[in-house]
Formats: structure tokens, sequence, C-alpha cells
């Protein structure tokens, strides 16, 4: 039977401490290290004593065996590091997916923006395109129209021309032509202007008297001011009849509508 | 050495953290006493690993109140060990593992188990009856036929060198403590 002192001087504390003993005498020594503190104390001075001679003969193992007995734990234990690693991860490579979405959206609104504003600039130059032929046509007409209006000027102007006012009588009381006559440079002008309007079939024509004969001088078209006539030498009178469209050979005198003598 | 028992504790939750911490702690000390049993490094190297699983698995069985952590982890790498050596296939198959019956063959081969530290200031008989029951893993009864002196004998050698070993200690720890008090 064990006891305290048995225990202590037969060296079976010694066993207990290196595992030797069988179950039984195992239980035993526990009991009584349990019932007696000293006896307790004595053996943990001995657990002491061995613990130091194992760290003084420690052998360093490598590095490995913590490596893959740390891998085998972290393998077999949910929620380990590696797996907070992996979501990390997961949560990286979302970021980076939210950053390059980010910039897709951004390039494709610049796009558009960009895309608006070339569209606006070809309407506006289209429209700036228009304009200016608009305007050069206009030039063009205007300076027809100077070109003109210059040639008239300067036929009326010539202090060699003549104004001649043919005014209307019974037949066209409201009508009255201003004829330009320059017999040096054998020009003949008339301002139409004041002519009472006719029907489509019927025409002005005007007339020159040379010694009681009436010698044409050529239809005044009804879409034209003024209208260059034919100058005819020592006429002594001008003339307008309505005459029928595209003009007369003789002159209708019953429908002489003015005259002028030179 | 005190046990942090705090430590302990988190490994009996299950901390890998904190069997990290025991492992840089202990792995030393317990490789030296398995590596001096088996005496094959490689094969030295899974029992330690199996040990440590062992120490994981197991570590809801150690009860502080009963002794200290580093006891109930050396009769653990030691059971593993001895357990390994009755058994070879159990474990790890190594062709080496069949010569371990020729026990002498391979010993002196191997200066990394050549005992050291306050072990070596003890009487040879003395420093042997430790060595034998503590790192070669026999019991009281091989070993005193080992040293070939009377079972009763053998236990007097080891409480007689355990005695040496604590004076030792105490020696060195009066020599620490003047040390201490000169640097301060």
């Amino acid at each position: 039977m064990m006891n305290r002192k048995s225990i202590k001087e037969k060296g079976i504390l010694e066993q207990y401490l290196l595992g030797e003993l069988s179950d039984d005498q195992h239980v035993q020594v526990e009991k009584i290290l349990k019932e007696d503190q000293e006896l307790f104390q004595y053996y943990t001075d001995l657990e002491q004593d061995f613990e130091k001679l194992a760290f003084e003969n420690a052998i360093a193992p490598p590095p490995r065996v913590k490596d893959s007995l740390m891998n085998d734990i972290l393998g077999a234990t949910p929620n380990t590091d590696k797996n907070v690693i992996a979501i990390n991860r997961k949560n990286q490579s979302a970021v980076y997916l939210t950053i390059a979405a980010s910039l897709a959206v951004l390039f494709m609104l610049s796009s558009a923006w960009l895309y608006h504003q070339w569209q606006d600039s070809k309407n506006n130059l289209q429209v700036v395109q228009d304009e200016t032929l608009d305007l050069r046509n206009r030039i063009v007409t205007l300076e027809e129209n100077l070109k003109e209006t210059n040639t008239w000027y300067t036929a009326i102007n010539n202090p060699n021309t003549i104004q001649l006012v043919l005014k209307g009588n019974e037949i066209s009381p409201s009508s009255t032509a201003i004829t330009y006559v320059n017999h040096d440079k054998k020009t003949v002008i008339l301002n139409s202007e004041g002519l009472a309007p006719l029907e489509n079939d019927k025409t002005y024509q005007m007339w020159a008297d040379v010694d009681g004969e009436m010698i044409d001088m050529g239809v005044v078209p009804s879409d034209k001011q003024m209208i260059a006539m034919k100058y005819i030498e020592n006429a002594a009178s001008i003339n307008i009849t309505i005459e029928p469209a595209g003009g007369n050979d003789h002159p209708t005198v019953e429908r002489l509508i003015s005259n002028v003598l030179l | 050495m005190q046990d942090d028992l705090e430590l302990i504790k988190q490994l009996q939750n299950k901390d890998s953290r904190a069997l990290s911490a025991i492992y840089d702690r202990y792995s030393g000390a317990l490789y030296g006493v398995i590596l001096r049993i088996c005496k094959n490094e490689e094969v030295a190297q899974d029992l330690l690993q199996e040990t440590f699983l062992k120490i994981w698995q197991k570590s809801h069985h150690y009860d502080p109140k009963k002794g200290k952590f580093f006891t109930w982890s050396y009769r653990v790498a030691k059971n593993l060990t001895l357990n390994s050596l009755r058994n070879p296939t159990k474990l790890i198959q190594n062709e080496d593992l069949s010569v371990y019956e020729d026990k002498e063959i391979n010993e002196p081969e191997l200066d990394i188990l050549q005992l050291n530290g306050s072990l070596k200031a003890l009487d040879p008989h003395h420093q042997k009856a430790l060595e034998l029951v503590y790192f070669n893993g026999l019991t009281h009864r091989e070993a005193h036929e080992e040293m070939n002196v009377p079972l009763g004998t053998f236990k007097s050698y080891v409480k007689q060198a355990l005695k040496k070993l604590r004076e030792t200690y105490q020696k060195q720890l009066i020599l620490f403590w003047v040390i201490i008090e000169k640097m301060i």
C-alpha cells in the first residue's frame, strides 16, 4: 500500500513523473498528491528539475515541422487566418472591379458629351456655311444691281441728256413715262414705272415720228423699270401706243396714250 | 520556469496562436527528448509534429492542479515515441526504424545527442541513470538492467543525481543573483 513516505523514499514520484506507473498506481499517486500539499510541492520541485534538464538539452527542430503542424491545424479549423485572407482577396478584387466599372462609366459619359459637342459644332458649321453662301449670292445680286443702277445713273446724269416726261391722255390718264434722250451718244432710255398695267395680251410700244412716219423704237417690257430703246435720227416726237402682245409693225394711232415733242 | 496558465487556457479553447506560442516555447526541449529516444532526425521530426497535434487535440485532458504542463507534454512525447518504436508501421513507414534494435550502432554517430548543461557536472553513473530514464525512455526496471545494478541501487542513483542537480541549479541561481546585484 502506497503512502506519503513510501512514495517519496522508493522513488515512486520519479516514476510517476516519467509516466512509468501502471494506471492503478498512477491514480493512487495522483490522489495522495491532491491531498498532501507538502508532497505536491516536493513533486513540483522534481518536475522543475526535470524540466530544466530537458531545456538544457533542447535541440532546435527545423522550421518546416512547425509550418507543417500549423498547416495541419489551420487546414482542419474553420475561420482560420487563411480563410480571412481569401475573403480579403475577394474584397480586393471587388474594389478593383468597382474602380474599373467607375472608369468605364466615366469614359462612356465623357464620350457621349464629346459626341454631342461634335454634332453641335457640325450643325453650327452647316448654318454658317449656308449663311455664307446666301450672303455671297446677295452680294452678287447687289453688285449686279449696283452696276445696272450705275449704268442708268451715268446715262441719266449726263449733261447732254434731256429728260422728257410723257403724260397719259384720256385713254390712259394715270400713266406717266420718262425718257432720257442723249443726241450725242444717240441713246434713249425709258423709265416705264409710271405706265398703267395692261392685260396679258397687250403691250406698250414706243415710236419715233420722222417726217410724218412712225418708226418703231421697241416694245416696252412689263417686267423692267428702266429700258434702253432704239435711238432714231431726226425724230420730231416720241409716242407710246398700246399694241397686241409681241408688238406691231405699224402703230395703232387710236391707241396712242402719250406723246412728247423733241 | 512558470507555466503560463492563460496561454494554456487559450490552447484548451483551440486558439491556434496559443499552440504556436507553446510550440515556440517547448518544441526544442521535447525534440531533444524525442530525438534521443528514437535517434533518427526524420522520424523524430514527424513524432514532434505528432506530439503537438496530440497536445492540440488532448489539451483539455491537462489539469494544472495535477502538475506542470511540460511534464504532461513530456509524457505525451515519450509515449508516442516509444509506441512508434514498438510498432514502426503504425506511424510512419521508415526503413531506418528497423535498425533501432541495434541502438549501439547508431548512438555514437550523433554528436547532437551529447548531453549538455548541469548533467555533465554529475558523476558518470548518476549521469547515465538520468539519461537512461529521462532521455532514452527506459523504465527504471529496464535501466537498472542496462546498468547492471539492483533496482534499489538504481533508484538511489536517480535520487542522488536529482539532488546534486538541484544543488547545481541553486548555485547557478545564486551566481545569477550575484551578477544581477553587481550589474545594478
